[in-house]
């Protein structure tokens, strides 16, 4: 037993010393997710993911030879208790750098920390544009802003649909209403007529009294900016009620999930949505990742899971870089990234009035025979987009 | 009126009254443990939930149909019911307390504890259950060939909208008619009285609570064929539940239908005329008129036109 | 000794800051004192006048969004916003009073839980005055260390608590309570209930709302789903006061550190993740089963459990 143990402090001189002095301690990286509430769903989502991408770090040797130790803290989606974390982290754990959260109302109170800290914090999936437009400087954002989810779809509108009117329901959070407002822009700058922008709250059971509206307003097409379950219920409600116009829209999120066309059925065909990710994507690990995903939870992971399991590989990359541990090297290792995710390409840049914004393509993605195919733009597409699509009453 | 606004307001109209009956059955259960025990239940919505996880089980694990699991959800619903008042909400409300309100908290603990464990068992993840008749509708022009306006009818939301008003009219007969139902309708008008006349308040009152929670429950069966699951759903519920209590009535099975039909067609049509970011407002405004105006709910205006006092 | 206590506490909350407490710490401290403060308005209505409310967070939210609006709209420091909250917190009190405070019992409770969810969804629909779901954003907090921000609500809680304590001790308490106890007996004694019951409401309006406004300063973000919120707000503060205490001085405070403190605690067990909740479920349901008006309220209750001599 003695020998045993003087053993593994030998082991523990001549292996784990002199790679300590040479680097610090890789630091225990905890991460702020709702795993109750409301939004727990797609906390779950990324915490998995996360998981996913430190074992497979791990696996291959960790971050400069030391593992990656990756904890998980339940903020509820509340502010102050996602602050509470993050002030926890900073101040007792030192942690040189803030990973995580996910609505966009928690992702401000954490940014503000951050940035009054000056530890870098890198958000992965809060979309709401104002978080990085107010010039910070160790706030990082790597999914699109708000702004752009819709640019694919714009694209596709413009070359494809060409369509002159167009009505807009969205649901009442900060995604919704930005979405909402970016689409008004774009539209006019398409000169497409708004004929219906109409807000709803989120968990509503009936939507037939204004879809009927939208039936009498008889739009081009139809475009809906909603969380998780409202869109299938949109789109159940819109088959019953055989509203039929050129084309169906979604802003992401509830449009771009597996529960989408795994709960509307056949009332989700054709239907194409904007997002910033999907499993037929040519980046490297995509596929093996999305593949991964489903042979563990059954499901494909939305962009949500990818954003969060590239997030890993970001901050292995950024610490491998980084000179040391500190808040400051490695926000200046995080600003210098330019690395190929399995979520695309990855570089956080200043333009259009953002700080520290990556830019990825947006795309758009049209549920064929019950699965999301990527469409447009036409150098990622997995199969051709269905338009014009076929009137309700037609389909069998 | 063009006929694309006779569409617009006869679609909305029959949406409204399909909603209205769904949430009527969702308020019998709390309109009756609010009448006969004088408390505020906000654990409501979360007993509606486990509802629903049993028709969600049923349904993916045995290819239960949800409609049929209403014969398991109910009964199961009725004992947990039974526990929680003789085991936790009895003890409270006998001790004397400077508030009567405490037991809220007792509710509010008993729902999180119960949305937690769903989480835990079940994840956080949404479910549903993708029965095949999910869409299926009835079309006015199917029938009427030239028909000038399209008007549907859904499938599902009828079937429960059906079965919701069976299990009232079920309800009512057995609140009416049977020696138990009265005796629990004497313990709702006057607890001390029913006390003296024999009746075993306490029995009443945990009968009471079990058949709140297995009404409850069946309407968590009839939701999730048109609906959705999480273990967060209970909340927005029970807020429902209340508006319609207050405006039918307390402890009124007739009130608590009148009341669903009114906030069914009401919230439909502020949803089509004034907006649909507006519609909960209105919810909130005949409620907060009742509770103001007609404190005895619907059910006392029809007794004083009865009485024609 | 008894009479020094309260003074011997909050010179040892005082100096706090000096030891050098984290900023973690310091932020959980905060958040326990505006809790206990909003506890104490709560309890001001709830536990001494009998008003049980089911939507403070609607005051709450009142107080928060006149700093936010002064600061966005106007450009104003959102400091105004404690001041320039008083008055208009009182104004739609005034109001909320004029409609609820003709209902009793649970019939007020379910009152001013609507009127709270209707200020919130007018806050979401009123987006040229509130920017809506948006919310508002303070670019700059006024402060990065926290010993001011605690400072001050500290500050705020001492001159509440005895506020309280004075309301408490004069007629006014007198007629409160009162009303509390046999509203219509207070009223044949010739107590004019609705007054008294409007001044209770303001008062405790007033001072939830001074703490939406230092919540707006301090988190530096609100939007109407956080601070209008009726289960993380209205329904926390009754908790506070339920199970800290009903209608004592203390219970609100005892009631904010378990509910903020201990839920901190629990949620931070490692290995827990998502079933820190039912934990503390149970612990509630525990709480108010064996002590049923609150730690303090039960206090000889709470030494006989735990085995103390009477004498003691």
């Amino acid at each position: 037993m003695k020998k045993n143990a003087l053993d593994v402090l030998i082991l523990f001189l001549f292996v784990l010393l002199p790679s300590s002095l040479l680097a610090a301690n890789l630091p225990e990286i905890v991460i702020p997710i709702p795993l109750t509430g409301q939004q727990a769903k797609f906390g779950e989502m990324m915490k998995r993911s996360y998981q996913m991408a430190a074992e497979e770090i791990n696996a291959k040797g960790g971050i400069r030879k030391q593992k990656l130790v990756l904890s998980f803290e339940d903020s509820g989606a509340k502010p102050e208790t996602a602050r509470a974390i993050v002030e926890k982290l900073i101040d007792s754990k030192k942690q040189p750098i803030i990973v995580g959260e996910y609505t966009s109302s928690c992702a401000k109170a954490v940014a503000a920390v951050a940035e009054e800290r000056k530890t870098p914090y890198l958000i992965v999936a809060s979309a709401d544009d104002a978080i990085t437009r107010q010039n910070y400087k160790y706030v990082f954002r790597q999914n699109a802003v708000n702004a752009h989810y819709a640019d694919g779809v714009i694209d596709f509108f413009k070359q494809v649909v060409k369509p002159k009117t167009i009505a807009i329901l969205y649901e009442s959070s900060a995604f919704g209403t930005s979405g909402a407002d970016a689409m008004v822009k774009d539209a006019e700058k398409l000169g497409i007529k708004v004929l219906l922008k109409e807000k709803y709250e989120s968990g509503s059971i009936d939507f037939k009294p204004i879809l009927s509206k939208v039936k009498a307003a008889q739009p081009d097409v139809l475009f809906m900016v909603s969380y998780v379950m409202d869109a299938s219920l949109l789109m159940k409600q819109i088959k019953e009620l055989r509203i039929d116009v050129k084309l169906f829209a979604g802003g992401a999120a509830g449009f771009s999930i597996p529960e989408f066309p795994d709960n509307a059925k056949d009332a989700a065909d054709y239907v194409i949505s904007a997002t910033l990710w999907t499993p037929q994507l040519k980046y490297p690990g995509a596929k093996e990742y999305a593949e991964k995903y489903r042979a563990k939870y059954r499901d494909y992971p939305s962009y949500h899971g990818a954003s969060a399991y590239s997030a890993i590989y970001v901050l292995k990359d950024t610490l491998e870089r980084a000179k040391d541990y500190t808040p400051e090297k490695i926000r200046n290792a995080l600003k210098a990234t330019n690395i190929k995710t399995a979520f695309g390409p990855i570089k956080f840049e200043d333009k259009e009035g953002y700080q520290n914004q990556n830019f990825n393509d947006t795309l758009v993605t049209q549920v064929q025979k019950g699965e999301f195919e990527t469409i447009w733009p036409q150098r990622h597409a997995s199969k051709k987009y269905v338009y014009p699509i076929p009137k309700w009453r037609e389909r069998r | 009126m063009t006929s694309v606004q006779l569409e617009v307001l006869l679609q909305t109209i029959i949406s409204g009254i399909f909603l209205g009956g769904l949430y009527a059955l969702l308020a019998i259960g709390m309109t009756l443990i609010m009448g006969v025990m004088k408390i505020i239940n906000l654990a409501h919505g979360e007993l509606m939930m486990v509802g629903m996880y049993i028709a969600y089980a049923l349904f993916s694990y045995f290819q239960v149909d949800p409609y049929l699991s209403v014969f398991i959800a109910a009964p199961v619903l009725f004992g947990l019911g039974v526990i929680l008042q003789k085991f936790l909400i009895n003890p409270v409300m006998k001790v004397e307390s400077i508030l009567p309100e405490n037991q809220v908290i007792l509710t509010v603990g008993i729902g999180m504890v119960l949305a937690n464990l769903a989480t835990i068992f079940f994840a956080s993840d949404y479910r549903s259950t993708p029965v095949s008749y999910a869409t299926k509708a009835w079309y006015l022009s199917d029938f009427w060939k030239s028909s000038p306006i399209e008007l549907s009818i859904s499938f599902p939301w009828s079937v429960s909208f059906l079965i919701a008003l069976l299990i009232t009219a079920i309800l009512w007969f057995f609140l009416t008619k049977t020696d138990l139902g009265k005796s629990i309708r004497a313990t709702a008008q006057d607890n001390d009285a029913a006390l003296l006349m024999g009746i075993n308040v306490n029995r009443m009152r945990v009968i009471t609570f079990g058949l709140g929670s297995s009404l409850v429950g069946a309407a968590g069966c009839l939701f999730i064929p048109i609906y959705y699951l999480y273990p967060d759903i209970g909340g927005q519920f029970t807020l429902i539940a209340f508006v319609i209590t207050i405006l039918g009535g307390l402890g009124s099975t007739v009130g608590a239908i009148v009341g669903g039909l009114i906030l069914g067609i009401f919230e439909s049509l502020t949803a089509t005329y004034v907006g649909m970011g507006w519609a909960p407002v209105g919810r909130f405004i005949i409620f907060i008129a009742a509770l103001i105006f007609i404190p005895g709910g619907i059910v006392s205006l029809f007794r004083k036109l009865r009485f024609g006092r | 000794m008894k009479k020094l206590a309260p003074a011997l506490i909050i010179a040892a909350l005082a100096m706090l800051p000096l030891i050098g407490l984290n900023t973690y710490l310091l932020h959980i401290l905060i958040i326990t004192i505006m809790w206990s403060i909003i506890g104490m308005a709560w309890n001001l209505l709830g536990g001494f006048c009998g008003q049980v409310s089911f939507g403070h967070a609607a005051f709450f939210g009142v107080g928060a969004y006149t700093s936010g609006i002064l600061y966005h709209k106007l450009g104003l420091s959102a400091w105004w916003g404690m001041p320039v909250s008083i008055v208009v917190v009182a104004l739609f009190a005034l109001v909320i009073g004029f409609i609820c405070l003709r209902l009793r019992g649970p019939f007020f409770a379910l009152g001013t839980l609507a009127v709270g969810v209707i200020l919130r969804i007018t806050a979401e629909n009123l987006t040229g005055i509130t920017e809506g779901n948006l919310g508002i954003m303070i670019r700059e907090r006024t402060w990065v260390d926290k010993t001011w921000y605690f400072y001050i609500i500290l500050t705020l809680a001492v001159l509440v608590f005895i506020l309280i304590k004075k309301i408490i001790g004069s007629k006014l308490g007198y007629y409160f309570v009162a009303i509390r106890e046999d509203q219509d007996a207070a009223e044949s004694l010739g107590i004019d209930t609705t007054f008294y019951k409007t001044i209770a409401l303001c008062l405790s309006a007033v001072i939830t709302g001074l703490a939406g406004a230092f919540y707006t300063s301090y988190m530096g973000y609100i939007d109407p789903k956080v601070v209008f919120a009726l289960h993380d707000i209205s329904i926390v503060v009754i908790m506070v006061v339920m199970v800290g205490g009903v209608a004592t001085y203390w219970g609100p405070i005892i009631g904010s550190a378990i509910m903020v403190l201990l839920a901190e605690l629990i949620r931070s067990i490692p290995k827990l993740g998502a079933a820190h909740l039912t934990l503390f479920g149970l612990l509630l349901i525990v709480i108010i089963i064996f002590l049923p008006n609150g730690i303090i309220g039960d206090i000889p209750k709470l030494k006989r459990l735990l085995g103390f001599r009477k004498s003691l």
